[in-house]
């Protein structure tokens, strides 16, 4: 597994153990790429700020909380509307931001004022709210205010609110990532074991590392409550945060995003004993696989079977009628910490994609060795990569599709390379198993589009081809298909319809009688 | 029929394509999920008892019991070995996934002693 | 009698409107050929300003981060400033034009950037780059004071400051922009070409709206040139369209090399682009021909068919940027429209001072309420607790919630608008963006008359 060297970066040769091709011979002890180092300066790395880790990412999904941060107002309203996490509480979290306007003044004189009356105003403006989780920033940590102190002052003069202090400047770290591991132990340290939950089923679990990327934990929570589990609490998409306090309770974590939060499944089991399963809710067989690990946990397994034998009965003609059409496509996994290695096996064998490139903006080597683990032969993997490899990898790789950010996207758009948005999703969730079959629809939308065929041509050298005023993507992607594919009846497009969330939420459970 | 290390070698293939237990963030967690999660399954496959009447017994099992299945599905091999054999096997594999995950692991992070 | 202006109680900031200073010296940066910034902070300064402007324009633009760590924050990180452009100058043999663009974090920590671009200019570009065209230039922005819009000022001013250079008279003027859309830049030498006014124009960002092409070009940028910057010494005349966005550079070449200045007003709506003109008139004594006339002509055509019918006494909130905020509100009223709220979303003292505002508190005739400091709870608790009843809002995408929330129709306008489509391409300045903006506010109150069945057979007739 030898490194790879990008031309463009040899002129800074730390860059050189970032990246390696996975070779036939290899295992993960031959070369895996350096991770989770600080950033070269001038790279133009992809990478984001601590502050944006706990705040953005983990924080700011809890839905039922007043999100502060404590600096100037350029923090919060960077972060604020570039996610596409929803809550079953009408998206008071998405919509809100708070801001305590740190000027030159506070910086002199201090802030901690300031951030006293800004608790109150906010917890004024929205007297149904009674929570509230606080964000230092680098203007605010640099200064040495004492958050902590100011949250306790203001929970001991208003008894009936409660208040969450985390102290991830964005300085801290050499990505994003040393924001998911602060916010994890602080919420270990200052809140779990705070409240007692009502236990309502003989099946209690956590639901973590999951943020309900349109929809994505709503989709997993009606796998549960079909099986008479109770969640007790997400961490954090969609998650309360009274019911994040209590996960002190559960009988199991069940772990999806081990990147952003293994820390506190790994606490939980030190100080609670509550084991710890990494789940994969993508995909078909590992989605069943995770299902059924869960169920046979509890010894209830024959109630995930059904719903793993009713949705694949539903969904695989659907999925199958994608595979036929997106076998042997390149495909770059570039997001940003988890989803190279949930990805990488599956929508090989599930949909046939060829990858050939995993890479990770702010993951650590352990994501690294589970991406390379899960991806074929000759996949080139790549840490905290920048704009000109990025590039450049895409040019020698040529992928059909890649999976990545909004602005990344826009970069491979230029170059012809249609992109899938790996964080936000087009239109997800893509978690379940109708969620893997829009994945696939949307992966195949983008593969062949009509516009983006007509991009190819260039009306001033080449023939102007005088085939008809339209395509669509079936007359590309069925045009060497057998024609035994091409009209099976075994096999079906995509049926469902947009928005699938809404109906999830009117859905009634059944009753499962508690034993104890 | 194909040697002991093709068969450990396939044995790690599954389990580094299907599994995430092997990749704990810390060096003992590891050798930890290692020794349990491939013993039982080791038990398993002798048609042995487990004990999983602690939680985190139940959860080993769990992941234990999937890799059985899997194996005993995808391996026809299985069937024609004596318990003795598998057990052989499953050390070998056990001292391989050690070693991929751990011993010779190149992460750098197995070692920090806090989550 | 009934305009009051104040400024916002609380002391917090609830959905915020504006972001910090670092932002606006980003987007100034990217309006400048072969320039990539590199932002002196933490890598979020940078990471969330990029997509910010990709949201907005569905492209992707350059800019570099120091890359501030931990160890930096507590020991100093101006070696992370001399790492950054050597990375750069290495892997972008094209720049030529570096800011670097100070944060709050690397200003409360006091690195010397200016100190460290004496030291570079020194040291690494006369060995190294020995021969290599390369500009340093530090742009102060702690994001504690100001807002983008003083950050977006502040650069516009640096950038001018270290390049502008006596030579010859160029029969050109200046035109600072303020932050605007390619659409406003394309209709702006639209005019300007109709007048035969050769111009130079800070920044020339048209090409923001860049092609997908057969050859796979993939970088949007700006075209402003370091010869243009340079070339903004000989002009005879700079014209700034916005108060707060380019005043400091059009005063800087005023009292360094004596250019003189006019500013504003923002040429949004047919009367202050009529001023628009007659100030292009006098600075350059060329006659508005009859070809505007024309085009003031087919722009009051159509918004003749839409006042009195449709627009008249609908009530407007309208947020964002403050010169296009009072340029709305000052097209709305010539449109027969009430402007009830205008926010401006930062702490600029002399708001109060802006004789737009001041003609605005002497003539309004109705109560209206303009906010300084405001953010856009301020809007949304007036509607909710306060009985504010509105037809229409204008503002960015940051606001969108309001507008769905509480069911009332609302045209984009300003930056960021990310939850429309190409709205980058059109403008709201000259004839052509008084007539688009007219059309997009009446067509908003159309769907919106067909969503809610109010008067929707209204319609029928027309």
């Amino acid at each position: 597994m030898p490194y790879h060297e990008f031309d463009c970066s040899k002129c800074i040769p730390e860059r050189k153990k970032h990246a390696v091709v996975k070779g036939p011979e290899d295992d993960l002890t031959k070369a895996l790429p350096l991770g989770y180092l600080n950033t070269i300066p001038g790279s133009i790395s992809e990478r984001g700020c601590a502050y944006c880790g706990a705040k953005h990412v983990i924080g700011t999904p809890m839905k039922d909380v007043i999100h502060i941060s404590h600096g100037p107002t350029g923090c919060t309203y960077d972060t604020w509307q570039t996610k596409r996490y929803i809550s079953d509480n009408d998206n008071f979290q998405l919509k809100r931001t708070f801001a305590t306007d740190v000027k030159e003044k506070h910086i002199v004189f201090g802030a901690e004022k300031l951030l006293k009356e800004n608790i109150i105003e906010a917890f004024r403006a929205f007297p149904e709210i009674k929570r509230m989780t606080i964000y230092q920033t680098c203007a605010t940590a640099l200064i040495g205010d004492d958050i902590d102190a100011i949250a306790q002052e203001v929970m001991d003069e208003m008894p009936d609110v409660d208040i969450f202090v985390c102290n991830s400047p964005g300085f801290g770290g050499p990505s994003q990532s040393g924001g998911h591991h602060k916010i994890n132990i602080a919420w270990i340290n200052q809140k779990v074991g705070n409240v007692e939950p009502v236990i309502t089923s003989d099946y209690v679990i956590n639901y973590v590392g999951e943020y309900n990327i349109q929809g994505d934990q709503e989709i997993m929570l009606d796998f549960f409550r079909r099986m008479g589990i109770q969640v007790l609490s997400t961490f954090t998409g969609n998650g309360s945060y009274d019911e994040l306090r209590s996960m002190h309770r559960a009988h199991l974590n069940v772990l999806e995003c081990a990147r952003s939060a293994e820390y506190i499944c790994n606490e939980l089991r030190v100080r609670y004993g509550i084991p710890r399963l990494d789940i994969d809710g993508f995909g078909f067989e590992p989605l069943a696989s995770s299902l059924r690990k869960v169920g046979r946990f509890f010894g209830i397994e024959e109630r995930a079977e059904k719903i793993i034998e009713e949705e694949s009965a539903r969904w695989k003609p659907e999925l199958d009628w994608y595979k036929e059409r997106l076998t042997g496509k390149k495909i770059c996994l570039w997001p940003g910490g988890s989803k190279l290695w949930h990805w990488a096996n599956v929508i090989h064998e599930e949909m046939g994609l060829d990858v050939v490139s995993v890479y990770t903006k702010f993951g650590h080597q352990g994501d690294m060795e589970k991406g390379i683990a899960r991806c074929e032969v000759g996949a080139l993997a790549i840490d905290d990569p920048n704009e000109l490899e990025g590039l450049e990898a895409m040019y020698k790789l040529k992928p059909d599709i890649i999976l990545t950010g909004k602005r990344p996207g826009e970069v491979a758009k230029k170059i012809r390379v249609p992109y899938l948005n790996a964080h936000a999703y087009h239109n997800g969730p893509y978690k379940g198993f109708e969620g893997w079959v829009r994945f696939a629809r949307d992966i195949y939308n983008a593969i062949y589009s009509p516009i983006h065929q007509l991009s190819y041509l260039d009306i001033s050298k080449d023939e102007i081809p005088d085939d008809g005023g339209f395509k669509t993507q079936r007359m590309y992607s069925d045009a060497t298909l057998p024609e035994a594919v091409k009209t099976s009846s075994a096999m079906r497009e995509y049926t469902g319809k947009y928005d699938i969330i809404a109906e999830l939420r009117k859905r009634e459970y059944p009753e499962f009688n508690k034993k104890q | 029929m194909p040697d002991i290390n093709e068969k450990v070698a396939q044995l790690e293939n599954f389990i580094m394509k299907k599994c995430l237990w092997q990749f704990h963030s810390r060096a003992w967690d590891r050798k930890r999920q290692n020794e349990n999660i491939l013993g039982m399954t080791a038990k398993l496959l002798c048609g042995e008892e487990v004990d999983t009447s602690k939680p985190e017994d139940k959860c080993y099992w769990v992941d234990a019991s999937y890799l059985a299945e899997n194996y005993r599905e995808r391996f026809d091999w299985f069937s024609t070995m004596s318990n003795d054999e598998i057990k052989e096997l499953m050390q070998a594999l056990r001292e391989r996934i050690d070693f991929v995950t751990v011993d010779g692991s190149l992460n750098e992070e197995l070692k920090d002693p806090r989550y | 009698m009934n305009c009051e202006l104040k400024t916002k109680e609380r002391s917090g900031v609830i959905n915020p409107i504006f972001t910090c200073q670092p932002a606006g010296a980003q987007f100034a940066s990217i309006g400048i050929k072969e320039c990539i910034g590199i932002v002196h902070g933490g890598q979020g300064c940078v990471m969330f300003v990029r997509l910010l402007i990709s949201q907005h324009f569905k492209e992707s633009f350059e800019i570099a981060s120091s890359s501030v760590h931990e160890d930096g924050a507590v020991f100093g990180a101006l070696n992370r400033v001399e790492e950054a452009v050597d990375v750069l100058l290495m892997r972008y043999p094209d720049v030529k034009v570096i800011p670097i663009i100070t944060t709050c974090s690397t200003e409360v920590i006091g690195d010397d950037v200016d100190g460290v671009i004496i030291k570079l200019n020194e040291e690494l570009l006369s060995t190294k780059y020995a021969g290599r065209e390369v500009h340093l230039i530090p742009i102060h922005c702690p994001s504690f004071v100001g807002s983008m819009v003083t950050g977006y000022d502040t650069a516009v001013k640096d950038f001018v400051a270290y390049f502008a250079e006596k030579g010859e008279p160029n029969g050109k003027i200046n035109l600072l922009t303020g932050w605007v859309n390619p659409g406003d830049v394309t209709e702006l030498k639209h005019l300007l070409s109709e007048m035969e006014i050769d111009a130079t124009v800070l920044f020339e960002i048209e090409s923001f709206d860049s092609p997908l092409m057969p050859d796979g070009n993939f970088v949007s940028h700006g075209n402003t040139t370091i010869a243009d910057l340079r070339d903004t010494a000989n002009a005879y005349g700079t014209y700034a369209l916005n108060r707060y966005e380019g005043t400091k550079a059009a005063k800087y070449l005023e009292n360094k090399f004596s250019i003189p200045a006019i500013i504003g007003p923002t040429p949004i709506g047919i009367r202050n682009t009529d001023t628009f003109l007659k100030n292009l008139k006098r600075m350059t004594g060329k006659p508005i021909p009859e070809s505007l006339v024309r085009e003031r002509g087919k722009a009051l055509d159509a918004l003749t068919d839409l006042v009195h019918m449709f627009l008249a006494d609908k009530k407007v909130a309208i947020y964002g940027n403050p010169d296009l905020v009072i340029g709305l509100a000052e097209f709305c009223l010539d449109l027969e429209m009430k402007p009830k709220l205008l926010i401006l979303g930062d702490d600029n003292v002399t708001y109060g001072d802006d004789p737009r505002i001041k003609a605005l508190q002497e003539n309004v005739d109705y109560d209206m309420e303009i906010v300084m400091n405001g953010d856009l709870w301020e809007l949304e608790n007036r509607i909710v607790n306060e009985g504010l009843e509105l037809d229409l809002i204008l503002g960015h995408s940051k606001g969108r919630f309001v507008a769905i929330d509480h069911n009332i129709p609302m045209v984009r306008v300003g930056f960021p608008t990310y939850d429309r489509a190409g709205m980058y391409r059109y403008p709201v300045v000259g004839y052509g963006g008084a007539t688009w903006l007219a059309e997009q506010m009446a067509n908003a109150l159309f769907a919106d008359m067909e969503y809610k069945k109010n008067k929707e057979w209204v319609l029928n007739m027309w």
